[in-house]
């Protein structure tokens, strides 16, 4: 039987049509027609703008009557229309005072906040037509996908191995040799690389719509091209993006993301998304009116009193996430990518801000950061911030957690980095580093895996080039290495980038695999960026997010002639996913059934050197646990570090009785990861220069058999 | 787009010619309801057909599904090699028998 409200009411500009429904907002499929729902609380008058595909003008425009609004929300259903060659757009009515917040233009067509499908960059660096009225053109998207049953995987945060991942760095370079280079497909090709190399969740940096030409510019000196490269300025907050998908043209990036997430599920491997809700690509007063501006500017954005824009994200302008209607919207949205993309888990750029309320002040009880720890839908996925901001507030250890948020450790990040160039002091705090840091989050109830611990991000050095330089070199960026951090802790063993020296070179290479042990031998969830793994160089940028070029891509290349780091790094990760010992998740873990849950030693067996000049630290961590087969043991795993210049005898703890010691890492040892059988270490061990070693005690065979 | 019908073997064979998108899916969505009332194979011949949007590509899973649920097979024949690409990264290439030409039907397995 057909509904009563199948049927058309009115006629407006040529089309029928009928009084609509506020929800969901956005377009959504009613029987004959779409219903269309958008709201402004000061805009008076609204009109519905359609085109059809690519066209230069809209084909009817449709004031909503008065009787088609409801509370603030206009909304309508139109009736016969195509939805595959449709483009819409609104324009909204009102008063201009910017001085008072209010910037309404009726002249321009406004993208629907709740676009799904957004049409306009469609192909990665293809010049758009600059003359082109409505740029970014919301389209309509079916969400059908056909999962076949798969869900998001819910593995335990503590067991999770990220790997940070730029979607067109990944594989644009032809070294990546995938038959979709740069897109959601290329990155589905290199999932048996990444299976291999034992990580269980990709962090994509962003991938909601942007647009690559947004500041762009040439080059003073080379005219090279720089674009919006990272992608860290949203254009639509429920759409991927177009210009990441092969089949971008055809407008099925939103089928090829989801087989993105279905393919990555299958191989058990998370995928987390970057978001970043502290601002838009609106930039500020004089920046471009493309939705949020012209749809009700002062709700959405935080505004001085004379109507300027806040910029506490550094970009321009900030979003006012704890007005009710903002933090609607950004619930809207990660219920959205939760529920229909099956996304596992969010990063949050410059979470910080999400907690201030609309004149920027730091709240104690953020209620958007409240709603989202407490969200039904959202309640096994991973929440991460990134707890700092442009505007100087620095949250990490303090980030208003709600029991459920974890944070990116910018302090691991520096301890370790400080630790492996050999400063002074930091034992102390790489004891704290290496067990979830304690000193940050124990006192306020959290775990260990709150704690993402990273040495090296997108953000930053790559970790070759953190063994490669003292300085950024930052001059490709077109800012006359004026931008991008100094305060990166790095040391480049003895000559600035690239070398001949051999010696430098196998310093290097070790410590390269001296971050590894750390990082994936430490408590709390370890996350590593793409190509570390294999020694990918930015040759000194540390701020390359306006590079796309081979700089920047990942070269595959190296995977080869860096073979024995990324055997060494593949080999720390299986180590990690065998010891349960590495993943406790408690500060106070309980003892295992012969030691201590972790405890520190130095290079002599439990007496840990905390004078300021040592640079030496041992850990031993333990636990009980069950083998696959059932059986009852206790594991134990012992990592050696020698940060100073010279060599050192270390003294192991006595193993327990029935167990003996085995040596599974040495970066001091050119073959590594040790092939065979592991040999049996007794007293102690020779611990080389700016060395790691990782050893296990596992039961010795009983004479009798 | 144009739509007619044979029979090779034990397989129905739809032919199709012009592209499937939004404005042609309905037509050929009504033709297969009319042509599938009983568990016969059914066969695509996609060798006319230049390009298929994303609503052309769903009435495929759709009809699919259909087929699925009456116990025969589906095959895709003659799929153009860019209609292919874009099905194999959407998803929608999984669900299919995809054959090169007719005469591959005789040797297809319906269990396949």
């Amino acid at each position: 039987m057909d509904r009563i409200d199948s049927l058309p009411t009115d006629n407006i500009s040529g089309l029928r049509v009928r009084p609509g429904k506020p929800l969901p907002f956005g377009v959504s499929h009613v029987p004959g027609g779409l219903n269309f729902s958008v709201y402004t609380s000061a805009g008076e008058c609204c009109t519905l703008v359609l085109f059809r595909q690519g066209a230069p003008e809209p084909f009817a425009e449709l004031p909503f009557p008065s009787h088609y609004r409801i509370g603030d929300v206009f909304c309508m259903v139109v009736f016969g229309l195509d939805f595959e060659d449709l483009e819409y757009g609104f324009r909204i009515d009102g008063p201009f005072k910017p001085e008072k917040g209010d910037r309404f233009d009726p002249t321009q067509i406004l993208m629907d906040p709740h676009a799904r499908l957004i049409a306009g960059r469609d192909v990665w660096g293809q010049d758009p037509d600059w003359q082109r009225s409505y740029p970014y053109r919301a389209r309509v998207s079916l969400d059908d996908f056909d999962w076949q049953g798969e869900r998001p995987l819910e593995i335990p945060m503590q067991n999770l191995v990220i790997y940070e991942t730029h979607v067109r760095a990944y594989t644009q370079s032809p070294t990546a040799e995938t038959a979709h280079p740069g897109t959601y497909a290329g990155l589905v090709e290199k999932i048996p690389y990444l299976k291999q190399l034992g990580i269980n969740a990709i962090e994509l940096m962003p991938v909601f719509e942007f647009d690559e030409f947004e500041n762009s510019r040439l080059h003073p000196e080379t005219g090279e091209r720089l674009y919006n490269f990272w992608g860290y300025s949203t254009v639509g907050f429920f759409a991927p993006k177009a210009g990441y998908a092969a089949t971008g043209k055809s407008g099925m990036q939103v089928d090829e993301f989801k087989q993105l997430v279905k393919s990555f599920h299958k191989a058990d491997i998370e995928v987390i998304l970057d978001v970043v809700f502290n601002h838009t690509a609106e930039g500020n007063e004089r920046g471009p009116t493309l939705s949020f501006k012209g749809l009700d500017n002062k709700t959405y954005y935080m505004l001085t009193p004379e109507g300027y824009y806040f910029n506490f994200s550094g970009t321009g302008n900030t979003l006012n996430c704890n007005n009710p209607i903002v933090r609607s919207l950004v619930l809207d949205c990660l219920r959205y990518w939760a529920s229909e993309y099956h996304i596992d888990g969010f990063r949050f750029d410059l979470a910080t801000i999400l907690g201030r309320d609309p004149w920027g002040a730091p709240l104690s009880n953020p209620p958007l950061l409240e709603s989202l720890a407490f969200d039904p839908i959202l309640s096994s996925c991973k929440l991460i911030a990134e707890a700092w901001d442009a505007g100087g507030l620095y949250q990490v250890g303090t980030f208003p957690a709600f029991g459920r948020w974890a944070e990116w450790n910018g302090l691991y990040r520096d301890s370790v980095r400080r630790y492996l160039k050999g400063d002074a002091g930091m034992v102390g705090q790489i004891a704290q580093r290496v067990l979830g840091s304690p000193d940050l989050y124990r006192m306020s109830g959290r775990a260990p895996a709150t704690s993402v611990n990273f040495i090296t991000c997108h953000d930053g050095f790559t970790l070759a080039d953190l063994v490669s330089y003292n300085d950024k070199h930052n001059e490709a960026n077109g800012e006359g290495n004026r931008d991008g951090g100094d305060d990166n802790h790095s040391w480049n063993c003895g000559a600035e980038g690239w070398t001949e020296n051999f010696g430098i070179q196998q310093l290097r290479r070790r410590q390269m695999m001296n971050a590894f042990a750390i990082l994936l031998t430490s408590r709390g969830t370890p996350m590593l960026l793409m190509g570390d793994e294999f020694g990918r160089s930015q040759h000194g940028n540390n701020n390359a997010y306006c590079i796309d070029s081979p700089l920047t891509w990942v070269d595959w290349t190296l995977l080869k002639s860096n073979a024995d780091l990324q055997a060494m790094v593949q080999a720390l990760i299986a180590f990690r996913h065998q010891h349960p010992a590495l993943r406790v998740n408690r500060f106070d873990g309980p003892p295992s059934s012969l030691l201590p849950c972790s405890s520190f030693h130095g290079s002599t067996a439990w007496q840990p050197d905390w004078s300021g000049e040592s640079r030496q630290l041992a850990w031993m961590l333990s636990c009980d646990h069950q083998t696959p087969a059932g059986d009852a043991t206790v594991d134990i795993v012992y990592v050696g570090t020698n940060m100073a210049h010279f060599a050192s005898w270390f003294t192991l703890p006595t193993a327990p009785e029935g167990y003996g010691w085995h040596l599974c890492f040495n970066t001091g040892d050119n073959q590594q990861p040790i092939q065979g059988d592991q040999p049996r270490i007794d007293s102690g061990l020779l611990v080389g220069e700016r060395s790691v070693v990782i050893l296990q005690a596992t039961p010795t065979p009983s004479p009798m058999g | 787009m144009q739509i007619s019908k044979s029979q090779l073997h034990d397989w129905l064979v739809i032919h199709i010619e012009g592209q499937v998108d939004s404005k042609t899916s309905s037509k050929l969505n009504d033709y297969l309801a009319q042509e599938l009332d009983n568990a016969t194979n059914v066969a695509l011949d996609l060798r006319q057909v230049p390009f298929m949007s994303s609503a052309g590509l769903r009435t495929l899973l759709l009809l699919y599904r259909r087929v699925e649920t009456s116990g025969a097979a589906l095959a895709l024949v003659g799929l153009a090699a860019e209609i292919a690409d874009t099905m194999k990264v959407t998803g929608f290439y999984d669900f299919f028998i995809v054959l090169p030409d007719l005469d591959s039907l005789q040797t297809s397995n319906k269990s396949t």
